[in-house]
């Protein structure tokens, strides 16, 4: 039934800005404090306290307008959104409303077969708001304003999105990006990666419908159900003769239902005006200018760097790529070592990343253990030791168990490329085998493998292979 | 002119009126949109919008934290406290 009805969605993302003091105060920005803790006079709206903007914002807004290709305005202006709500100390928010900081831009994700272009409207500064917990008391509800105030860039999508797929590529390429320049930490748990959902449908090819919005969802799986259910909610709502009602929903995660938020008394009015408090932004192109190149490299960069200059598989290169930090880690190997990339490549999403993960470190921990694990993909490639020596050796040195070189002669796993001890080996695994020497002379290939696999055991697993391969060919065409 | 619906003004504002104070309000309110009206009188078109009286842009300060206030000076204005909480009557959405 389904299939004539698409889905139409914009998102609306908060990301918040990882500065170390608020956006108009000096308390520190920093999530787990114990409660009320971060909270000076300013953020608890006491009156006569005046804001006073924090450039650090600033700076992240601009990065963040190069790195998702916005036109960076040199004029925004802070206004008053007016609500009233207990963790909003002020009685109302400043945010920007008619004069963002950043407008017009555009991000490309994946798609069903290939790049989608997503345009993105605008992206303004705001401030965040405290946190109300009502769970520890019926009657009462507790307050905890340490995140008020707390700087958050909110970047508004164009609805151009069509999928609960789309919407999570999309969300991922934004938080990739915000992580790789540093302005955001990514952490959707903690909060400081959220999205309002805005979703319609229609049947294919007619207007745009009646849209809801569900707001402050922070995980991929709560987007992802949460669109799917909200999807078949507005079908069900006009197939059955109804009409969808503009409504702001909330997502309850625990049925995985979405519901209208209480309905008002009336609707809501924000009354924005300039906030007197604060002066228009100027910027200076010069000012603009100077943060490009603290942009630094970005996701695609480095996927084009990789694939071109360092002959990486693309997917390889994809999984590094993910995340900043494997990034970070690959390079950081690469400059220590001349160790092919792609070899440092294959061992670090092969056997590398599934330490990480069965240890449940962060990629992180491995930083001061790069040279050690580039010396032991030295004596990998250069045949010191074999492929399998290097497996059983690679957990003891990311556990920091001792040095590559010291366990390959602690563990007597050095490998024998000694050709002078290989052919007398060789000679002696070919003795009585005549037959089987014929049979490869006649053309039968599979009789190499049972040679190999014998003077490989003849050496105890140590013999280089490919030396013991090259060497038993010479012998075996005479 | 347009409407004044008193009622929703002051649920915006959270403002209680009583009801025999409301066609006093309504035309306070009336007074001032009228006045307003006649400011938009002038033509601005050829005039650029000013969000601030004077031309200076927003003063700025470098991001670094200092603390001013502990947990007690901001909660001894607190109506209820619990713990290191604001303590305020349920609100839930």
């Amino acid at each position: 039934m389904s299939n004539n009805w698409e889905m139409v969605i914009g998102l609306e993302v908060h990301a918040q800005l990882k500065t170390s003091s608020k956006l108009f105060s000096s308390s520190p920005n920093q999530f787990g404090s114990e409660p009320n803790e971060n909270v000076n006079f300013i953020d608890s709206g006491m009156p006569g306290m005046l804001p006073v903007m924090n450039f650090g914002c600033i700076e992240m807004a601009i990065k963040t307008g190069y790195a998702l290709n916005f036109k960076i305005n040199k004029y925004s202006v802070f206004e008053r959104k007016n609500y009233f709500y207990p963790d909003l100390p002020q009685g109302y928010q400043i945010s920007q409303f008619e004069f963002p900081i950043l407008s017009e831009g555009y991000i490309n994700i994946d798609s069903v077969d290939n790049q989608k272009k997503i345009r993105i409207e605008r992206a303004h500064l705001e401030q965040d708001a405290g946190k109300s917990i009502h769970d520890i008391d019926p009657k009462y509800s507790f307050i905890d304003l340490n995140r008020v105030g707390t700087p958050l860039l909110e970047i508004v999508s164009y609805p151009d999105l069509s999928s609960a797929d789309e919407v999570i590529n999309y969300m991922s390429s934004l938080r990739q990006l915000l992580m790789y320049i540093d302005v955001c930490d990514g952490n959707m748990q903690e909060g400081s990666l959220r999205a309002d959902v805005n979703l319609s449908v229609r049947k294919k090819g007619q207007e745009l419908g009646t849209r809801c919005e569900i707001k402050n969802l922070n995980s991929f799986k709560f987007i992802k159900q949460a669109i799917e259910y909200e999807f078949q909610r507005q079908i069900n709502i006009i197939d059955g003769g109804g009409e969808i009602e503009q409504n702001t929903m909330l997502f309850d995660t625990s049925t995985g239902e979405t519901r209208a938020m209480r309905s008002k008394e009336f609707s809501h009015d924000y009354r924005y005006f300039p906030d007197p408090d604060l002066l228009p932004v100027n910027l200076s192109q010069e000012q603009i200018d100077k943060i490009k190149p603290l942009v630094g490299e970005l996701p695609q960069d480095k996927l084009n760097k990789y694939v071109h200059n360092y002959s990486l598989d693309k997917e390889i290169a994809k999984i590094i790529i993910a995340e900043k930090q494997n990034a970070n880690l690959f390079e950081k190997m690469i400059s220590e070592t001349t160790v092919k990339p792609k070899f440092i490549a294959a061992w670090l999403v092969g056997d590398i990343f599934a330490f990480i993960k069965e240890n449940n470190l962060e990629v992180n921990n491995l930083n001061d253990k790069t040279k050690d694990i580039t010396d032991l993909l030295r004596l990998i490639s250069d045949d010191v030791i074999s492929n399998k020596a290097g497996k059983e050796i690679l957990p003891k040195v990311l556990n920091g168990e001792g040095k590559p070189s010291e366990l390959v002669k602690e563990l007597g796993l050095e490998q024998v490329s000694d050709s002078v001890e290989l052919e007398k080996i060789i000679d002696d695994a070919l003795v009585g085998e005549e037959e089987n020497i014929l049979k490869f002379q006649g053309g039968s290939d599979r009789v190499l493998g049972y040679f190999v696999g014998k003077c490989l055991k003849a050496t105890k697993g140590k013999g280089n292979p490919k030396l013991i391969n090259k060497i038993l060919l010479e012998r075996l065409k005479k | 002119m347009s409407d004044i619906d008193i009622k929703r003004i002051s649920y915006l504002a959270k403002l209680k009126l009583p009801s025999e104070k409301e066609e006093f309000y309504t035309n306070s309110l009336k007074d001032i949109i009228k006045w307003v009206d006649n400011l938009k009188k002038v033509d601005t078109s050829k005039t650029e919008p000013l969000h601030n009286v004077t031309e200076k842009t927003v003063s700025i300060r470098n991001d670094e934290v200092s603390k001013s206030n502990s947990v007690d000076d901001v909660l001894s204005n607190a109506p209820e406290r619990a713990q290191n909480f604001f303590k305020v009557p349920k609100v839930v959405e």
